[in-house]
């Protein structure tokens, strides 16, 4: 029997094996890319809009909670007062056209962004060899993030009732790694060691993402938790 | 053979960017803050680059130069970096690769470690 995406999980549990074959060309990479993440890219966007439409009523009709008014250190009548202020929610239906535009230009420019950060942090590392460019690290990005837009298959479950909490923590872990997995791309199309690949994720983490990240994990803790 | 400015056209959407994280600014008070220095009381390497940012959106240059000086002179430096990439794509000359200097490397490290150290002296 066939496993669905057999040769990504394959990948993904043995990744200094994964891209031993020789790379595709810049334009099948990214078309393979866009194929498989855009659509499981859509569908992600747009529960979390929907649960965070939803979320929005929910302030607005009751308050925030307790935790929030704690956390924010703000006066909860005060909150509730500020909250209930707030326009309407725009239906659902008119901000779904909008994510068919905006998810596309955005895992472009997430690849283009990861690509951008990778290359100078595998530059910082000495990872570059001469004549391997800026075109080898995009190719390397599209097909780790290809393989790695299973972590967006497996964030879906997190939207399952009851299971959102439950799997929060597990799938931090699974960003984490497939985080770190573009760098055994980097290595691999670059001819360098693997440390050094999954090193310059990390350097790019630590050059942009101490502040922006930490805000960004604490804003999906907000909403995983929140009513 | 023509080539793509691609810097040119990434300067432009940053700066569109700018421009909407400009008109995000009343709203600044309502972000968290550094998750980072919130846990260590230190400043992080990037602490003050998101007040940076808003404030190049209100074109508010020196308040930019005092929240994150490095965002500043890039900034600042961006027609320069602009006009070099019109003239390379219009004479159809390949970007060039990074320089393999470990020298240059070094100082690259060095460089980022003394913005970092910037920001925690100055308490930012």
């Amino acid at each position: 029997m066939r496993v669905p995406f057999e040769a990504s999980l394959r990948a993904l549990v043995r990744p200094t094996g994964a891209f031993a074959e020789p790379p595709p060309s810049l334009g099948r990479a990214l078309a393979r890319m866009l194929a498989l993440w855009t659509p499981l890219a859509l569908a992600h966007a747009a529960l979390t809009v929907r649960e965070g439409l939803q979320a929005y009523g929910q302030l607005r009709r009751m308050g925030p909670p307790g935790w929030m008014s704690r956390l924010l250190g703000a006066d909860p009548e005060t909150l509730w007062e500020l909250f209930r202020d707030l326009p309407a929610a725009p239906a659902f239906g008119r901000i779904a056209p909008w994510l068919l535009v905006g998810v596309p230009i955005a895992l472009l420019g997430t690849w283009i962004h990861h690509a951008v950060w990778d290359h100078a942090g595998l530059w910082l590392l000495g990872g570059l060899k001469g004549r391997r460019g800026f075109k080898t690290t995009l190719v390397a990005e599209a097909e780790a993030l290809r393989i790695a837009a299973l972590g967006t298959l497996a964030g879906l479950l997190g939207f399952l009732p009851g299971l959102g909490a439950a799997l929060a923590f597990p799938l931090v872990l699974l960003e984490g790694y497939l985080w770190l997995f573009r760098g055994f791309a980097l290595a691999a199309r670059h001819g360098c060691a693997p440390w050094r690949g999954v090193a310059a994720t990390v350097v790019h983490a630590v050059l942009l993402g101490t502040c922006a990240l930490g805000l960004a994990g604490l804003m999906l803790v907000l909403l995983r938790v929140g009513p | 053979m023509r080539r793509v400015p691609w810097i040119v056209l990434g300067l432009l959407a940053v700066g569109l960017g700018l421009g909407l994280a400009g008109l995000l600014a009343p709203y600044a008070d309502l972000l968290p803050g550094c998750a980072f220095k919130r846990a260590t009381g230190i400043a992080c390497a990037t602490c003050g680059l998101t007040r940076s940012v808003l404030a190049l959106g209100q074109g508010h240059w020196g308040e930019a130069l005092h929240w994150y000086p490095a965002l500043a002179l890039l900034a600042a430096g961006a027609p320069l970096a602009a006009l070099w990439d019109l003239r390379r794509a219009w004479r159809g000359d390949p970007y060039p690769a990074l320089p393999a200097s470990r020298a240059l490397r070094f100082g690259a490290w060095l460089l980022l470690a003394g913005i970092w150290a910037l920001q925690v002296a100055r308490g930012i």
